[in-house]
């Protein structure tokens, strides 16, 4: 019996081994590719002058949709930042999707918004609409006032009533830089036929100081929760979407900011309006669409352009933006299970649904299990003490290693933080996020799938701190 | 020993050796840069004050004098003659060809055989910049590189738009094919009305739709309002993304002799015809056209409603009165929604006015 038990013991250790070697070899390559795209993409960039774009005739036009709910802290510095864009054409649809607080009032007051008679078509559904305001004061704006659904829901009244054929997704608690639509639509201007949508980069906003609804002086948060958020949107960001984006498999491009075709979004059917993931679901949703057709396609992810939001300060509202992600990823792989492994899809099927099923979607549990057989093994007093040590350091230090090549990429990117000693607190970081953190958000990330099962659709509000203020 | 104890213990040495290394040259790159970044800095002021006097003085005694004092900083330099190279025309310029050729001219000719794509980029552009007639077959020879050059050498061919560089340009237009299509309307559109007879001829030409679009767009954009007719002559083109740019530049001609060919393509199968036709129709400011847009108001299709709306709020007084009855109709709900639409968003500019 005990033969038995050692060697189930053995081989559950032997897999999870295999796993974690595995999932830090792709990790490694992705950076690696991320290097190359990085250096490709100033190579790109060096005889583009994107105030050129500015006056392109051939250049979009895009609608902005940005869906607030109880965002009454940020809408206005959100909505001026997106008004402050550069570029072209282009209109400002802010959704009210039922805020409670008082995020349409502010916006009535700050802007002067009166009700106007505009008609739509409602290619896609969504709960209805109780009214839609213009401001003579900003001609470019328009607020939708509908009844509350989820964001999806939202985002699929902002696409009806959006006018133009390009139209980009962003938070209504997000800040956008002023040049980085110019930065995005480059894709689409370079390869109109084929560009279906494109990611741009996110950073996280707290503690820097915002004037005019621009972000005027970077700074590292104060908080840790954030400080540890900043090395996981490096590693997602500059790390991972870079290297999926050149092995062609993006399947992510983040709902604070991505911009895409119209029409496609619509073909597909608009967003999922019970979707948990919005930003996920559509791009999947998109691929398994464009594969069907057989038209050739690419989605991009352009590292330049920045879109800054707030990151969550405290453990309970972090447990519930990622328990609400991790049941977003569960949503969208269940949802088109049957694009895994099907060579039907090509690349999509064949690696990016995998890599997301094996590694995203199932890490936690796989992670969660290693600590598991750790306590058994060490109930059963079958531990290698030597060994557990030197892999646990192995595994941190790893870990490390990873932060501060995303770190590097950082650097490169100019996406850094400028003070020198900024480098040697995000270092520090990256070896404690190996500590506690790291093993409650795999926690959470197991119970989101319990939650996902139990059919729980709470979206996870967060509370606002705000932006600080430059003077 | 174990042997996976020591595969661990060579791994931790060894990723502990790679994150120190990594951690150390993050820092000391930071470091070297921000210095780097002071003297480049402090090195750009100077070279920008001493070339300033010198286009001032249009003295290429002092020009050379510059020339031969920067010439140990050739990265400073090629900066600012880059930023000074695209703002100064006339004899200033000159007087910077005097430093470029005496200062970094070979460098740059070395440049352009470099391995890295942005060395090779900056060297073409100063090339470019300071382009002599003498040296356009050499500057030519770049066409055979890689896409991402020849687009350069294309890009910055543009700016010395002889019959010559124009006519490279579009035969390396005929030639392209993928993504570089599309940024040859930019370039293109950059050589503005010199460019009519190249595009009439191309117009004529048996060209793959992508290209043949982008021409017809080039026609409207910049405008050449004298290809009217070859424009016209494309109305019946099988293609329907043809038809649709048709459309697209009549309106931006705005030809009266056209206002028949877009009511034609108003009555066109596809849908994305009607709509740009009824909108380039409304532009056009034209009586002739106030049935057609009426009735487009009544179309099934949002595009070709809103279009027709708009269309006739553009065409004033006569437009407004229609769109008032069509507003006060019951019979089409979808037709009177969008006259109120369009005629309540003419009464907000008039309000903020």
């Amino acid at each position: 019996m005990s033969d038995v038990l050692h060697a189930i013991l053995h081989s559950v250790n032997i897999v999870i081994l295999i796993y974690f070697f595995l999932i830090n070899a792709f990790y490694l390559l992705f950076t690696v590719l991320s290097l190359f795209g990085l250096f490709r993409h100033r190579e790109l960039t060096t005889y583009i002058s994107f105030k050129e774009i500015f006056r392109l005739p051939l250049v979009k036009p895009i609608s902005i949709i940005a869906p607030a709910h109880n965002e009454e802290k940020t809408i206005i510095e959100s909505v001026n930042s997106l008004l402050a864009l550069e570029y072209p054409v282009f209109e400002v649809i802010v959704v009210n999707d039922g805020s409670t607080d008082q995020t349409l009032g502010t916006l009535i007051r700050s802007f002067q918004l009166e009700k106007s008679r505009r008609v739509f078509r409602k290619v896609v559904d969504h709960k209805p609409v109780k009214g839609i305001y213009t401001s003579p004061s900003h001609p470019k704006l328009v607020v939708v006032d509908k009844v509350n659904g989820k964001k999806a829901d939202a985002m699929n009244a902002g696409l009806n009533i959006s006018r133009y054929p390009l139209f980009c997704a962003v938070d209504g608690d997000s800040l956008l830089e002023k040049d980085a639509l110019l930065k995005m639509v480059r894709p689409f201007l370079e390869d109109p036929e084929k560009t279906v949508a494109a990611g741009g980069v996110i950073r996280l906003s707290n503690c820097c100081m915002v004037k005019c609804g621009q972000v005027q002086e970077v700074r590292l948060p104060c908080n840790a929760l954030a400080r540890f958020q900043i090395l996981e949107y490096f590693r997602a960001f500059l790390g991972g979407r870079i290297g999926m984006s050149m092995l062609k498999s993006m399947l992510i491009v983040s709902g604070a900011f991505g911009l895409f075709r119209k029409d496609i979004a619509l073909q597909c059917g608009g967003y999922r309006a019970e979707s948990i993931g919005e930003d996920m679901d559509l791009i999947v949703r998109m691929r398994r669409h464009l594969h069907n057709m057989k038209r050739p396609f690419e989605i991009r992810f352009i590292p330049d352009p920045i879109c800054w939001t707030e990151a969550p300060e405290t453990l309970k509202c972090l447990a519930r933006q990622r328990n609400r992600w991790h049941r977003g990823l569960l949503d969208t792989l269940l949802h088109n299970k049957s694009m895994l492994f099907n060579p039907r899809y090509g690349i999509t099927g064949l690696f990016a649904m995998p890599f997301y099923f094996l590694f995203e979607m199932l890490g936690p549990f796989i992670e969660l299990l290693g600590y598991i057989m750790f306590a058994a093994c060490l109930a059963l007093g079958l531990v290698n003490y030597p060994f557990a040590v030197l892999f646990f350091l192995v595994a941190v230090v790893l870990g490390t290693l990873l932060s501060l090549l995303s770190i590097l990429l950082g650097e490169y990117s100019s996406e850094c933080y400028p003070r020198r000693q900024d480098i040697l607190i995000l270092t520090l970081f990256s070896l404690l996020e190996n500590i506690l953190y790291r093993q409650w958000l795999t926690l959470v990330r197991v119970l989101a799938f319990f939650d996902f099962y139990r059919g729980k659709e709470e979206w996870g509000a967060m509370q606002k701190k705000g932006f600080a203020q430059a003077r | 020993m174990n042997p996976s104890l020591i595969i661990a213990a060579y791994s931790l040495l060894f990723l502990i050796l790679f994150s120190v290394c990594l951690f150390g040259f993050i820092v000391i790159r930071r470091l070297v840069l921000e210095r780097r970044k002071v003297q480049f800095d402090r090195l750009y002021m100077q070279i920008e004050k001493d070339i300033l006097e010198a286009i001032s003085l249009l003295d290429p005694d002092f020009s050379l004098g510059v020339a031969r004092k920067y010439g140990r900083h050739p990265a400073v330099l090629t900066r600012v003659l880059l930023d000074f190279g695209d703002i100064i025309v006339g004899e200033g310029r000159d007087q910077l060809r005097i430093i470029f050729n005496q200062a970094i001219r070979g460098r740059c000719l070395r440049g352009v055989a470099s391995r890295r794509t942005t060395k090779r980029l900056q060297s073409i552009r100063l090339f470019i910049i300071f382009f002599d007639p003498a040296e356009s077959a050499f500057l030519f020879r770049l066409l055979d590189d890689k896409p991402i050059i020849k687009l350069a050498v294309i890009n910055a061919l543009a700016r010395i738009p002889s019959p010559e560089t124009m006519r490279q340009i579009f035969k390396a237009f005929e030639e392209d094919t993928g993504f570089t299509v599309q940024a040859y309307f930019n370039i293109i559109f950059g050589l503005g009305s010199r460019t009519e007879p190249l595009v009439k001829a191309f117009l004529n030409k048996p060209l793959p739709v992508d290209k043949l679009g982008l021409l017809v767009e080039l026609v409207g954009a910049i405008p050449l309002r004298t290809l009217y007719e070859d424009v016209v002559a494309l109305a019946g083109n099988p293609d329907k993304e043809i038809r649709i740019r048709v459309a697209r530049t009549l309106g931006k001609l705005l030809i009266p002799e056209t206002v028949d060919t877009l009511i034609a393509l108003s009555s066109d199968g596809a849908w994305e015809v009607k709509a740009q036709a009824v909108k380039s129709l409304g532009r056009m400011k034209n009586l002739k056209t106030l049935d057609v847009l009426e009735r487009s108001l009544f179309s099934p299709f949002w595009y070709v409603r809103y279009n027709a709306g708009y269309g006739l709020a553009e065409i004033g007084e006569e437009g407004v009165r229609r769109l008032k009855e069509v507003a006060g109709q019951e019979e089409d709900r979808y037709a009177r929604d969008m006259s109120v639409m369009v005629l309540n968003d003419m009464i907000f500019p008039g309000e903020a006015a």
